[in-house]
């Protein structure tokens, strides 16, 4: 009986361990940044962006708003809001394969979708969604980053 | 000897090895109380009995048949101490779990196991080498552009919503 218990208990272990890796998840690092020439500077926190922000946009000021690190599930929305709530954004895991997250990304404003894409995340690349106005001027940028 | 004395002599050997039934035994002690003959016959049987009895038992004192005993203990440490195999076959046996109650949750668990990591193995696993990293973009309301900086691996996807706040680029 003891045996049996023993086993089973090996089995199940097996079991949950397999399962556990197989489950789909990803880790990104969401950080939404507020760019604006109300300002000049970059958040120091942003110091890894500084050499891309400078080079693409035409912006004096880079502050960063909010820094997540999501964990990204199969076809589980995770929703990061402005803290006046009016932009809304959703990324939702579609695919995980070896070094690859598709993540789909919808941009809400006030309950309107303005803009939705599904990426790519490889190892190291970035992603920079921008465009929605802030309500202070400027516009607001999110940046993506898949951690394998 | 008397002709009733045929009859007799073989209820005679069954009653020196007591074998026979009470009603032979019976017969065979009233016919002796009468023959002298068949009395005689009965003390030459038991004569011949001690005759052979008493040397096989002197003989049977003397000897202790110790191979016999080392055999015996042979066989019983044998019995009590298994071989490591043994021990390992012992605690591999698996005749508890084939019972009913333990294999067919086993065997169904097995089957969902089997199910899921053929969704995963058999899955087409398409190569990204080179793919591009937006696989689609759209907007209703607005104008959208995407730019990619491949040195800094970095991929712009720009909304219009103010056309001249643009990128610089």
């Amino acid at each position: 009986m003891r045996k049996t218990a023993l086993l089973l208990i090996v089995f199940f272990i097996f079991s949950f361990l397999f399962l556990s890796t197989a489950s789909a998840q990803v880790q990104v690092r969401l950080r939404a940044i507020h760019a604006s020439d109300a300002a000049s500077g970059v958040d120091p926190s942003l110091r890894d962006l500084h050499k891309e922000l400078g080079s693409l946009f035409s912006f004096t000021s880079y502050r960063l708003m909010r820094d997540e690190i999501l964990n990204l599930s199969l076809n589980q929305p995770a929703k990061i809001s402005s803290r006046e709530g009016r932009i809304i954004l959703e990324t939702t895991l579609v695919g995980l394969h070896k070094g690859v997250a598709e993540v789909r990304i919808k941009v809400t404003r006030e309950g309107s979708e303005i803009l939705n894409t599904q990426v790519r995340l490889f190892p190291g690349r970035t992603v920079l969604v921008g465009g929605p106005k802030h309500t202070r001027g400027g516009v607001v940028i999110y940046a993506l980053h898949a951690n394998f | 000897m008397k002709d009733s004395c045929s009859s007799i002599s073989k209820l005679l050997e069954k009653y020196f090895d007591q074998e026979g039934t009470d009603k032979e035994r019976l017969l065979v002690e009233g016919h002796l109380q009468d023959c002298p003959d068949c009395r005689d016959a009965l003390t030459s049987m038991e004569e011949l009995r001690t005759l052979i009895k008493i040397p096989i038992e002197k003989a049977a004192q003397k000897e202790d048949f110790p191979w016999v005993w080392q055999k015996i203990e042979r066989e019983i440490r044998s019995q009590e101490k298994r071989v490591w195999w043994q021990s390992l076959r012992s605690w591999l046996d698996v005749s508890p779990l084939f019972k009913k109650k333990v294999w067919i949750p086993a065997v169904a668990t097995a089957v969902v196991l089997l199910f899921v990591t053929a969704q995963i193995i058999f899955k087409k696993t398409p190569s990204y080498s080179g793919a591009s990293v937006v696989e689609y973009v759209e907007s209703e309301t607005n104008n959208v552009m995407v730019y990619d900086l491949e040195k800094s691996m970095v991929t712009v996807i720009w909304l219009f919503e103010e056309p001249e706040k643009g990128p610089s680029t």
